[in-house]
């Protein structure tokens, strides 16, 4: 069930929401500054269209099954909180560091 | 051709309303939205819908209401709606003071969602959209820095 990635092979990651029109672009700019330096890539898109390119994907917790469901191979990087939540700094250190990101 | 970077204007953004509850706030979005003519009627139950799947509540006081992906049909250009409830709306259980409706057929609102980020990741800020007066306050908080901006021409030179 659960995908494994290491940081250091993460070029793109994908932020998914209900729509791929609120959360997801809110959310997009920020994360895509924090891993700029990491040569990391940042979209966004609905939860039913992830694309088959995305390394990471990053959703709101009540969005996971479906974001599993359309991106069964790829690890799926769950958070509560929009504003704050620690999955978002965890995955930038996994990708810093080139830790493993299981999901 | 780049693309048409969204800014706020005065007539989307409406100060000191009172909602009954989340669904009238919601509404009151989505009228909002129709009279900018951003929308079809259709996209209001859409936003009703959005919501019951998952709750676009994103934390200091401040919600996100939009439609679904298949309503984008509906949406006539991108444009954001704000409307701010200085005496609060229980929003499942959350208390939202500023609700932000959104219609979105394409990229051109990141900039403005990035600066409301960036504004509410400063309590003070956060706190000003929730309780200023002024509309020009609340534009100026979500206008997005240059380089926030996805439409922007990029200019590696300059940096």
């Amino acid at each position: 069930m659960s995908n494994t990635i290491n940081g250091s092979d993460v070029r793109k990651v994908v932020i998914a929401c209900d729509a791929g029109m609120g959360s997801s672009a809110l959310l997009k700019t920020q994360l895509a500054q924090s891993l700029k330096p990491y040569g990391v890539t940042v979209e966004h898109t609905a939860v039913n269209a992830i694309p088959i390119d995305a390394d990471v994907v990053v959703t709101q917790a009540g969005l996971a099954g479906r974001a599993r469901k359309s991106a069964p191979d790829t690890p799926v990087v769950t958070f509560q909180m929009f504003l704050g939540d620690p999955a978002f700094t965890k995955l930038e250190a996994a990708i810093r560091d080139g830790a493993d990101i299981d999901g | 051709m780049t693309a048409e970077r969204l800014r706020l204007s005065a007539e989307a953004v409406r100060l000191g309303a009172a909602a009954a509850d989340k669904a009238d706030a919601i509404d009151q979005c989505g009228r909002l939205l129709l009279e900018l003519g951003a929308v079809e009627e259709g996209y209001l139950p859409a936003m009703h819908e959005r919501e019951h799947t998952i709750a676009t509540y994103i934390g200091e006081g401040v919600a996100i209401p939009h439609g679904t992906n298949e309503a984008r049909s509906l949406v006539r250009r991108t444009a954001l709606a704000v409307v701010q409830f200085p005496d609060g709306v229980d929003w499942d259980g959350s208390d939202v003071r500023v609700a932000i409706g959104i219609a979105a057929s394409g990229e051109e609102h990141i900039g403005v969602l990035s600066a409301l980020a960036t504004t509410l990741s400063v309590p003070e800020q956060a706190a000003l959209l929730r309780t200023t007066t002024s509309v020009d306050a609340v534009i100026q908080l979500l206008t997005p820095a240059p380089e926030n901006d996805p439409a922007e021409p990029r200019n590696e030179a300059s940096r």
